[in-house]
């Protein structure tokens, strides 16, 4: 495109009073040859608008608005497409948090402006990548409760949907239920099992297709061209895939010490559903039924099944429904009848339902009945609770991704691994995956989704629950996380949400979260590739495959554009149209570096724009005052950190470099996943270099903050200006 | 899996459970979850044997003599605390009232039971309590070997009592309208019980 | 034919869930929120749990969607008035709040800085005071100020008037009333702490060093009220011995019946933030069970390896305070079969959810909430789609696999085939 530039300065704000801005607007002109600019008091104003609306009808496309930040007043300065929009962040990171009328701040505006011309020197606008022969149907891959739900709101939605079911029925575990927990208020009375009106509504669906007694044998591509082979001959091309495989059942026979496999009459959940359906619970006179069978017990399932108290709750009730006088027994360790279940609990404490809360000692044959040996801890002692006709075992769930190998162990395999010399990359922790045979990815980095703690490919994060490490598929139900059925069946429907946004979002050739909306993508410079495939094992997303070579085979629809790929490149041959090594080098050396005797060190600092950009802003809507030596770049991720940036910076003389991004392991809080984990990793190299250089490692740091972090800003900033100062003067500066 | 050896002592039944939810309210001690809210409001249960939420848990493990000679219903001084915090929203006093009817009926030997059931007689024939009819009463329902006990126990605060003129030996006159107290409490009786009935 | 375009009611976390999931798929939304700002309770909050990550960080990933997306209107200090018409074709009223500032606003402070009404910082749960004219945090989305109405003694003052360079405020301004024409609703108006005050037994209000868990919460933000310190409310001293109360009105036919679902993780939660500030202080939890659900035992578990966080069973009755403001809990401790008086510095009373709509209803003219107040969860088959908290109690994940679901729900209701 050809670039017309306007470059439109607010003076509002204090920014006026702050900076010189005749100064600053000479900078444009005279150092980026951009006489187009204008000022304004109140730019933000309909008047100021105005003018630059008046200027884009001219054929300006290519707008500097040095004023506040890019947070603030965003529907003001939204010019559509086809503008390129470039805020300069005057207000926030100068005028308000600096001296004003100082020299230091005027020094901080005038790199301001030069970062900023310089990456819009070298900014396109990007064209959305269309993928080929989209499809927009959905993908279910699994047909119990979780997936029924799935592909039934899907198809509701106006959406083609195909199941892959492995059994011979739809249905899954619930399928196999007499019942199930209520859903809806008042939440004490059970319904009826849905499962065969939903199976009906399915089949009598011209929009699904069912396959029953079949799997997943491949998937290759990318979201919107996802192409399915299901064994059996069959294919399909998909969206968007729903990964429904719920869970198993806790293996029993692991609870030996519990009874089971050594008395008939100890069961589990399931088998006490079937008593239910073949209506055998009519003779039974005593049910007692054991919380926390393996669940929440470090030997077996460290994690509470979640559900197993509201499924035993229900189970009571089938006692008294075929036999009003049995008599059932929970014992329990906490009865998590968790939200409106309180009433459920309460109704089956109104059936005459005796809860015992303890540990279980020991189960006990009692002439053809059972006793319960328990901890009681309310009546302080050991009680035996005896003449039991069934001990039922509320034997929790294990996601079905949790079984399975890991790939490329077999021995020879992992002895090869062993006797390998360790090196850059076996820092990176790997991800999990196990070869369970839900998906069967023909991913470069491994064949299905990665998980989490216990096997679960959950989502990390709190306020994205849906976020998987594979772009367009979606974990819904007990596979993603324990649940009971009806929380699985809100999950499938908002997976389907999902599936169908991804669709949407690859249509339009837009990113999916959390760029949402983005329309670069990155390319390759492939003639420049050296094999070494960095990208391909660092792409969080598993987005990147490769040929038989070792050349990098990107699946764009699959990319979330955090630009890890563009960090890890020692060749430098990633790029996106509005995001580049190049630029980010560029704008770093645009900066004015002041020789040695001003005195005046330069610190830069590379800035996640999620969290600690908005907290640089936190601050100055703070006022807090902080080192006028300090040049922020934000990045998109950390993990698009190229270390020719520091390497660059380092010769050019800056006196220190800093990373600001979030915190990262267990629970790291980046949204890119392992972003600032591999900037972190990174620098470590870098230290090494930096000392063969005659340079002190402590330049260079990585700060974990997080957004609310704000208030620290200044002290952080301040305390590694200080330890800059003290280190004295990067000996580079000047050659 | 408890590692001591400790030897289990056969507890919860259901017998009695089911039994005591048959009677008159019985059926809402089932509810209680174990907060014991209920105890930390009681005035009495300092003197109690059990609170009420300790009496509930009896209950729920069948242990028939425990609860029947606990003091706990007896002590209940029908302050309506407990019930008024319930947050399972169970009548306390109602159902210690209704286990101090069963055990007035069924055992009229029994001693707070039977000074119980003849104090109420006696209160309603004139709505104001005759000391010495209620005393005399509770004798000739204790029968002669217990009551010498008792009496032989008490005698020195009954001397007291007479000094003080505090046991006269003729009856206080009827109060205005006894008739229509009976009508009162056979009314609320009434709508006591049609209250629990919709389980409220 | 259906109408497109999807309301949402309630801008937390629920609603701006529903709202940029619908919008991301391509419709047209409307998002009213009645605050100034969005993000809801959960910009209140120092961290979620398990992360102990602050809400803010997604949030503002929420909000740069919001920034990059033009298929969302969005409409603060704004309440719905009315919804009338049926699923598909809605007519909804909606009355725009005066907030005395107008769209002017650059959030440059000069208001604040002269205004000369101090009121107790609602932000804060009034644990601090801040200006009739205000910024109502520093996440503040949209950046915006706003000026309390009923504080504000309007003309007779001005001196913001004369203050703000920019012509931004208006105190002649009067509620606006707008006309929308919807396919589906998505309501998701989140919920409020229950009013702890209703528990007369513990005293609170009168009990000086007794607070809400959302109150702590505020108290533990670096930006909050009290610089980041949990300290007691009466005389700004850290306290030794702190004492959780779970279930203060959940679980609780006198208040709310059912349980709350957040409490006891908030708690465990919160016990980490006071282990930060002060490593030896004593915590006690009196709790009737713990329910740290599914992968949250883990949290749970650590926070049992604490040797001086202790877990009591038992609710608790009477609360008094001294005049030294040390608190006396009594409550029987159901392990000891005994009653305890537990002497503490701070009571943080556990209290849970209540929504809204048990006091104002949808305002839809037919029944869509539960004896709770809740949205009952087959609202959607109306074309009033409930989401998270307005449905149930529910964490936030719990909440934002709702409002997706209820986007979806929602994006059916849109396009005719709904059943």
């Amino acid at each position: 495109m050809d670039k017309k530039w306007g470059v439109y300065f607010c003076t509002g704000c204090g920014i006026g009073d702050a900076l010189d801005i005749d100064a600053l607007a000479k900078v444009a002109k005279s150092e980026f040859k951009q006489q187009n600019c204008k000022n304004h008091p109140f730019l933000c104003s309909k008047e100021g608008i105005d003018t630059i609306k008046a200027d884009i009808a001219d054929g300006v496309n290519t707008l500097v608005i040095p004023a506040c930040s890019s947070r603030a007043k965003y529907e003001e300065f939204r010019f559509g497409p086809g503008i390129i929009v470039e805020r300069v962040n005057l207000r926030e990171q100068a005028a308000w948090t600096h001296e004003v009328d100082d020299e230091d701040t005027q020094m901080l505006g005038e790199d301001l402006m030069r970062m900023a011309m310089t990456k819009v020197k070298l900014t396109e606008l990007p064209e959305p990548w269309q993928v080929e022969n989209l499809s927009k149907d959905v993908l279910v891959v699994g047909g119990g409760i979780a997936g029924m739900t799935a592909a039934m709101e899907s198809a509701k939605a106006g959406y083609k949907v195909t199941i892959v079911e492995k059994g011979p029925a739809l249905g899954g575990y619930v399928g196999k239920m007499y019942k199930v927990a209520p859903t809806k208020a008042p939440y004490d009375v059970l319904p009826d099992n849905p499962v065969p009106a939903l199976t009906k509504a399915l089949e009598d669906n011209p929009n699904v297709t069912v396959y029953t007694g079949a799997t997943v044998e491949s998937i290759s591509g990318g979201p919107g061209t996802f192409d399915v082979k299901i064994s059996g001959g069959a294919d399909a091309r998909a969206g968007a895939v729903i990964l429904a495989t719920g869970s198993v059942p806790f293996e029993a026979a692991k609870l030996g010490h519990l009874g089971y496999g050594k008395f008939p009459q100890v069961i589990t959940q399931t088998d006490f559903e079937q008593l239910a359906i073949d209506g055998k619970l009519k003779n039974v006179e005593r049910v007692g039924f054991i919380q926390c069978a393996g669940s929440r017990d470090s030997h077996f399932l460290s994690y509470c099944s979640a559900a197993c108290c509201v499924e035993s709750l229900k189970q009571a009730r089938y006692l008294k429904e075929q036999n009003p006088a049995g008599q059932a027994y929970v014992f329990y360790k906490d009865l998590r009848a968790v939200g409106k279940y309180e009433y459920l609990y309460k109704q089956v404490q109104a059936d005459g339902t005796v809860f015992i809360k303890g540990e279980v000692a020991n189960i006990a044959g009692d002439g053809g009945k059972l006793t319960v040996e328990i901890d009681d801890a309310i009546l302080g002692e050991k009680v035996a609770v005896q003449s039991l006709d069934y001990v039922v075992l509320a034997n929790g769930m294990v996601p079905s991704t949790a079984f399975g190998t890991e790939p490329g162990q077999t021995e020879a395999e992992a002895e090869a691994a062993t006797a390998k010399e360790k090196t850059e990359e076996d820092d990176i922790p790997k991800d999990v995956i196990l070869k369970s045979d839900l998906l069967n990815l023909n991913y470069r980095q491994g064949p299905e989704l990665p998980t989490l703690k216990y096997g679960f490919p959950d989502s990390h994060f709190v306020c994205f629950p849906y976020e998987s490490r594979r772009t367009g598929i979606y974990a819904v139900g007990t596979v993603r996380n324990p649940m009971h059925v009806g929380a699985a069946i809100e999950d499938a429907t908002g997976g389907a949400m999902k599936a169908i946004q991804c669709i949407e979002g690859c249509a339009a050739g837009k990113a999916l979260h959390p760029r949402s909306g983005d329309e670069s993508y990155p390319e390759f410079a492939m003639q420049r590739c050296t094999q070494c495939k960095r990208c391909t094992e660092e792409c969080p997303f598993g987005a990147i495959n490769e040929d038989e070579k070792g050349n990098p085979l990107p699946e764009l629809t699959r990319c979330r554009r955090c630009g890890t790929c563009m960090g890890a490149c020692p060749e430098r041959i990633i790029s996106f149209k509005n995001y580049s090594v190049g630029m980010i080098g560029n704008m770093a050396k645009a900066i004015e570096v002041p020789d040695e005797d001003e005195e005046k060190p330069r610190i830069l600092i590379f800035a996640c724009e999620n969290d600690a950009i908005p907290a640089l802003d936190m601050a100055g809507l703070g006022r807090l005052q902080y080192n006028a030596w300090v040049r922020v770049i934000p990045v998109r991720c950390l993990g698009s950190l190229n270390l020719v940036w520091i390497a660059d910076a380092m010769s050019k003389g800056f006196d220190g470099v800093m990373l600001l991004g979030c915190k990262h392991g267990d629970d790291y809080q980046c949204h890119f996943m392992k972003g600032s984990e591999l900037a972190e990793i990174r620098l470590s190299k870098v230290s090494e270099t930096l000392d063969r250089l005659g340079l002190e490692s402590e330049r260079v740091r990585f700060k974990a903050i997080n957004i609310m972090d704000y208030t620290l800003i200044p002290s952080i900033l301040d305390d590694f200006a200080q330890k800059i100062d003290e280190l004295g003067p990067n000996p580079m500066k000047g050659f | 899996m408890s590692a001591d050896k400790e030897q289990a002592t056969p507890r919860y039944a259901p017998d009695f459970h089911q039994e005591f939810r048959k009677i008159e309210n019985g059926e809402y001690a089932s509810q209680c979850m174990q907060c014991g809210l209920c105890a930390v409001t009681c005035p009495s249960r300092e003197m109690m044997d059990y609170t009420p939420r300790a009496f509930f848990k009896l209950i729920h493990a069948g242990e028939k003599e425990k609860v029947m000679k606990a003091n706990t219903p007896w002590l209940c001084t029908s302050c309506y605390l407990c019930t008024v915090r319930c947050p399972r929203g169970i009548p306390i006093v109602d159902v210690m009232h209704g286990l101090k009817h069963e055990l007035a009926q069924k055992s009229s030997k029994d001693g707070v039971a039977l000074l119980s059931k003849v104090f109420f007689k006696t209160f309603m024939k004139r709505g104001r309590l005759f000391e010495l009819g209620f005393t005399n009463g509770f004798m000739m329902g204790l029968g002669p070997p217990k009551a010498l006990k008792v009496t032989l126990k008490q005698q020195d605060c009954a001397l007291d009592m007479v000094k003080h003129k505090r046991l006269p030996f003729f009856p206080p006159k009827k109060i205005k309208g006894a008739g229509q107290l009976k009508k009162i409490y056979n009314k609320a009786a009434a709508l006591q019980k049609e209250a629990h009935k919709d389980g409220v | 034919m259906a109408n497109k375009t999807i309301l949402v009611v309630g801008g937390g976390i629920s609603g701006l869930s529903a709202a940029l999931e619908a919008a991301e798929a391509g419709r047209e939304v409307v998002l009213v929120e009645k605050n100034p700002y969005l993000g809801g309770r959960v910009t209140q909050l120092h961290q979620y749990f398990p992360k102990l990550c602050p809400p803010n960080c997604g949030l503002e990933i929420n909000f740069k969607r919001l920034r990059e997306n033009s298929s969302i209107k969005v409409y603060t200090s704004a309440e719905v008035e009315s919804i009338t018409g049926e699923k598909g074709n809605f007519t909804v009223k909606v009355n725009l709040n005066p907030t005395f500032i107008n769209a002017n606003c650059t959030a440059c402070g000069k208001c604040a800085e002269v205004c000369p009404v101090e009121i107790p910082n609602a932000f804060n749960y009034g644990l601090d005071k801040t200006k009739a004219a205000h910024l109502p945090h520093q996440f503040a989305f949209p950046l915006k100020f706003t000026i309390d109405t009923a504080a504000c003694p309007g003309a007779s003052c001005g001196k913001c008037v004369e203050a703000c360079e920019y012509k931004a405020i208006d105190l002649g301004m009067q509620l606006e009333t707008l006309s929308l024409n919807v396919g589906a609703v998505v309501w998701a108006t989140g919920w409020n702490p229950y009013d702890a005050s209703k528990i007369g037994y513990y005293g609170y209000g009168r009990n000086k060093n007794m607070i809400t868990n959302v109150m702590l919460e505020r108290m533990a933000v670096e930006a909050g009220p009290t610089g980041g310190k949990i300290v007691r409310p009466s005389d700004g001293k850290a306290p030794e011995t702190i004492a959780f109360v779970q279930c203060a009105g959940s679980r609780d036919e006198n208040h709310q019946p059912y349980c709350s679902q957040v409490c006891c993780m908030a708690t465990l939660k919160q016990t980490t933030y006071i282990r930060e500030q002060y490593p030896d202080a004593k915590i006690y939890i009196f709790y009737i069970d713990i329910r740290a659900m599914g992968k949250y035992e883990d949290f749970y578990v650590n926070v049992q390896k604490d040797e001086n966080v202790v877990f009591i069973k038992g609710k608790v009755g009477e609360i008094t305070e001294d005049a030294s403001g040390t608190l006396e809990l009594e409550v029987e401790d159901q392990y000891a079969g005994k009653i305890i008086k537990q002497k503490a510095d701070l009571v943080v009373l556990a209290t849970g959810m209540a929504p809204p709509t048990r006091d104002t209803g949808v305002p839809v003219g037919f029944e869509v909430t539960d004896q709770d107040g809740f949205v009952v969860s087959n609202a959607a088959e109306v074309g009033i789609s409930g989401a998270g908290c307005a449905k149930k109690p529910s964490e936030v994940s719990g909440s934002v696999r709702d409002a997706t679901a209820a986007a979806l729900q929602a994006i059916q209701g849109t396009v005719g085939g709904g059943n």
